[in-house]
């Protein structure tokens, strides 16, 4: 395992850590629903399984970001066809009356390399998408609704989001599955989160971030450009 | 129906009445300003009524563009009703503000509120998707606090158990949002009457204009508050998404290839447009963009001292004697709910006033102010107040303070200056009591489409223009195009009126032509339906001139129809909205003649026609101009208007409206063929139609 390159940085792939050996046991009680998550593991030994990383990531800027919500309204309308911020996958939260830069928050989904979320699924629907560089998603079809994987993120706003008019969990596929939106999303392609903010504050990456903490996601994305509009770079 | 919720929320304070008007009713107005009029010309009976006549009804509507991806047209609310601003009567106006209103009122399922009535208590609305309710001020103690704590506090209550920074649950339901509401308020100024309130909704987005905060004072309506966990349905995603990744291609500011252009533009970069004396504070902060907005017109700062603050709501206390202070007075007049280009002016008025050593002459009612510390925090935070509550900004009667909260023009009526400030050029209010804004004798179109409708215009259409050639000449650097070239791109896109160059000739023979009829009437009917129908906005749009474009040519004319067909498939094109302009336009008209407006009635204040402007209200106004039979850039503020030829100018105006020119009041034939006999009807039922 260790000397696979990633076929997009060359770099090695990062280790796989204690906890991405998952204890199926607890998967496999549940039944037929686990085929879904089967392919997606890598089998290390009897019952114990790694799970691959994903090979793409979004990084925000949260002291650039002008907080127009675009991205937001882009992720709703490319996944659902309509424009709804509750249905968005990156969630951008603020306060018109608080001091910068504490006034704003981008909560993206972080493609954890151990996934809460899906080691809560107790169907499979919540799996790794081997075809798309290993995003973590949810096959809508296999989603029972029972918002396990909503409960489980361990961060805050919940990454994992709800539809609770299809009764359905939604999570960040980094684009892979877009049904109105003719690019081709995931790793490999283009994310309409990152296509539409219009100042470059998200930005896609194939290197795993620094799991622990917040400051592998968070990112200094303002140029040169930036300071020439008034706005300080540091 | 994509693009709209549906339904029209309407309140009836007087009798506790919750009600929805289907959308479809009014559909064919499309949106906005447009069914807004169309709503309160069916409910609102009596015309003549005041704007403090509890059977005044206010709506505040949004477009099918609102909450959607379409750049800078998401956010922006259209507030509409008598107002209690202009003189002497309180037009039928509008007002509209920015931020979040708006889209999340259509998450909530619904395309606008309309407002009926008068609470016997104080009152606020909360609107939690389908759920709406009004409630009693009491017992949040809203009543008396200033807007924003009012915002907080129902923030707040409306989270319940649930903490900003998760998610948060709604209507006891799995229906989920991280967002706060979004609320509109009133300040105490609005509580009390006065009429230089407005509305407020986040820290600085307000609709300024025609004393809506007095007119909600009146109703005992506080505050509006939203919140939406529904979506908005869209014709053709796809085409949505192409079409804003084709604007931001082709049309906005590009970050790595930086074309340093200011302001009101469509390809500006973001950049708050505050004009504090000193700058913008060299703290940390970032730009702040309404929803759905490509490029920011506000800034939040690290100190949170003037947050949001933009354009005049910046420059209000413009002697202050430092940053701060001057930060401190936009968060003022925010928190209190004022109007800011009214207590721009209306200071400069008193201060003129002190100046001139007329303030302790016999007619004026004793002031309160210390005019020895003006220019700190303690004179504009007293001034304020003054306003705000009617008396003398500390909590005591002051006849003084009472009088300059009920309008500073209506003050000097009552001390018998009106005239007479007029027109010695103290009180800046040419037109209608209202606050000058643009040099009317240079911008021309600007006084006139001020004059001929309801207010301040405040339409920034062809404003670059002049700051272009103003800064171009003040820095010795080129303008984006020569003024023959810029009139081309800009007049190409005026349909039906296209390729008519002399439309944008303000030189002096050409001011008062038929050319500039038409350049008001195209103004007229663009911004009725784009902007304050479709709510593209001011800052933002229409993309005219545009130095990443192709030939500098922007995307007005394609983008606006592209948009609204995406969201809605509805085949309109950009003539079907200037056309659904006119037809807005001339049913407002309609109701400021119900109102009683007469052409006699539409002048400036003679100043205007007698004194050439001696200071310019925005710096030095250069207009594309034809001299010599060549066209440039000329400083046209250096001039008076004649009034004989503004006469004439009506006339050729109402021509070309299809009104009666004696008397400026639309004919039968012209409203017939616009689809309006009801209002023909009704205005021959009152003796105001047009002859002929
Ligand atoms: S689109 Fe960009 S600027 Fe706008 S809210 Fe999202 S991250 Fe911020
Ligand atoms: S939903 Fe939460 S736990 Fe799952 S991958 Fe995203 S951030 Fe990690
Ligand atoms: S990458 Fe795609 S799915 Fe993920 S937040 Fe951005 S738009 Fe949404």
């Amino acid at each position: 395992m260790k000397d696979q390159k990633n076929r997009h940085t060359g770099k090695e792939k990062a280790d796989f850590s204690r906890r991405d050996f998952l204890k199926l046991s607890k998967n496999i009680a549940v039944g037929a629903g686990v085929a879904g998550i089967l392919p997606s593991m890598i089998w290390l030994e009897d019952g114990v399984a790694a799970i691959p990383v994903s090979e793409g990531y979004l990084l925000v800027d949260t002291k650039k970001c002008q907080g127009c919500m675009s991205c937001m309204l882009a992720c709703s309308l490319v996944h659902e066809g309509e424009e709804n911020l509750s249905l968005a996958r990156i969630q951008v939260v603020q306060n018109s009356f608080e001091r910068f830069p504490v006034d704003l928050t981008i909560s993206q989904c972080r493609q954890c390399t151990e996934p809460a979320c899906m080691e809560a699924c107790p169907t499979g629907a919540l799996h790794i998408d081997t075809k798309h560089g290993n995003i973590r998603t949810i096959n809508e079809e296999e989603c029972i609704g029972c918002m396990e994987c909503v409960k489980a993120c361990p961060f805050m706003p919940g990454r994992a989001i709800y539809n609770d008019k299809k009764e359905k969990a939604l999570k960040c596929d980094l684009c892979a599955d877009t049904p109105y939106w003719d690019e081709p999303g995931g790793p490999g392609g283009k994310q309409a989160c990152v296509e539409v903010c219009p100042v470059g504050a998200i930005k896609f990456t194939k290197d795993v971030p620094k799991q622990k903490g917040d400051e592998g996601y968070v990112v200094n994305l303002r140029g040169r450009s930036w300071r020439r509009l008034g706005y300080p770079r540091r | 129906m994509s693009g709209y919720a549906g339904k029209i929320l309407r309140v009836n304070l007087t009798k506790k009445e919750i009600t929805a008007i289907p959308t479809k009713k009014y559909e064919h107005w499309v949106g906005g300003h447009g069914m807004g009029s169309a709503i309160f010309f069916d409910l609102v009976k009596d015309k003549t009524i005041d704007g403090f006549n509890p059977a005044n009804v206010v709506t505040l509507m949004t477009s099918p563009l609102s909450g959607t991806l379409v750049p800078a047209a998401s956010g922006r609310t259209e507030v509409q009703g008598i107002g209690v601003q202009s003189y002497p009567i309180g037009w039928f106006t509008r007002s509209n503000f920015g931020g979040r209103f708006s889209s999340m009122l259509k998450y909530a399922g619904w395309d606008g509120v309309v407002i009926e009535g008068k609470a016997s208590r104080p009152v606020w609305i909360d609107i939690r998707n389908d759920d709406v309710k009004i409630r009693e001020c009491a017992s949040l103690s809203l009543w008396g606090k200033d807007t924003w704590e009012c915002q907080e506090i129902i923030w707040d209550y409306v989270a319940g158990e649930g903490k900003y920074g998760d998610w948060i649950k709604q209507n006891n339901s799995e229906a989920r949002t991280t967002q706060r509401p979004a609320v509109v308020a009133i300040g105490p100024a609005g509580e009390n009457l006065s009429r230089v309130a407005c509305l407020i909704h986040d820290a600085s987005s307000a609709a300024g204009q025609g004393g809506f905060g007095a007119v909600w004072g009146s109703k005992n309506l506080k505050a509006i508050s939203v919140i939406g966990t529904g979506g908005i349905k869209i014709h053709d995603p796809q085409g949505l998404m192409a079409a804003r990744l084709w604007q931001k291609k082709n049309y906005a500011f590009d970050l790595e290839n930086l074309i340093e252009r200011w302001g009101f533009q469509h390809q500006a970069p973001p950049a708050p447009i505050a004009l504090w004396r000193g700058g913008r504070p060299k703290i940390g902060q970032r730009p702040q963009a309404c929803l759905g907005c490509h490029s920011a017109c506000r800034a939040r700062y690290d100190d949170a001292l003037g947050n949001e603050a933009s354009c005049f709501a910046s420059v209000f206390y413009w002697d202050a004697k430092s940053l701060d202070i001057q930060r401190t007075a936009s968060d003022l007049i925010n928190k209190y709910g004022l109007n800011a280009v009214e207590m721009c002016f209306g200071l400069l008025y008193i201060y003129l006033l002190n100046q001139n050593g007329v303030l302790k002459s016999s007619n004026i009612p004793k002031c309160p102010l210390d005019f020895s510390n003006y220019g700190s925090e303690e004179f504009v935070e007293r001034f304020v107040k003054m306003v705000s509550y009617g008396d003398d900004g500390n909590g005591n009667k002051s006849q003084f303070g009472k009088d300059i909260s009920g309008g500073f023009v209506w003050a000097a009526e009552k001390w018998g200056r009106r005239e007479q400030d007029l027109n010695n050029g103290m009180l800046s209010f040419p037109y209608w009591g209202l606050p000058i804004h643009k040099e009317p004798r240079a911008q021309v179109y600007w006084g006139y489409a001020t004059l001929l409708g309801d207010r301040d215009i405040n339409e920034h259409d062809f404003d670059w223009l002049k700051h272009d050639a103003k800064i171009a000449a003040r820095w010795g650097r080129k303008t984006m195009a020569t003024a023959e070239e810029a009139v081309k791109i800009v007049t190409d896109k005026m349909v039906p009126y296209q390729g008519d160059m002399l439309m944008m000739d303000f030189s002096e023979k050409n001011i008062y032509s038929e050319h500039m009829a038409k350049l008001v009437s195209w103004h007229r009917y663009y911004t009725r339906f784009w902007k304050q129908s479709m709510l593209f906005c001011d800052v933002r749009w229409p993309d005219f001139l545009n130095l990443y474009a192709p030939g500098k040519i922007g995307s007005t004319g394609i983008a606006e129809p592209k948009f609204l067909k995406a969201v809605t498939g509805k085949d309109f094109s950009f003539l079907d909205g200037i056309n659904l302009g006119r037809k807005i336009w001339n049913l407002d008209h309609a109701i400021w003649t119900l109102q009683g407006r007469h052409r006699d009635m539409v002048h400036f204040a003679d100043i205007i026609y007698k004194r050439k402007a001696s200071w310019d209200v925005d710096g030095k106004a250069y207009m594309p101009g034809i001299e010599n039979g060549k066209w440039d850039y000329h400083y046209y503020a250096r001039r008076t208007l004649d009034r004989n030829k503004f006469d004439e100018f009506k006339t050729r105006f109402y021509q070309l409206q299809g009104w009666d020119e004696a008397s400026g009041w639309p004919k039968k034939k012209t409203l017939d063929s616009l689809g309006l006999s009801y209002v023909a009807s009704e205005l021959e039922a009152n003796g105001r139609l047009g002859k002929g």
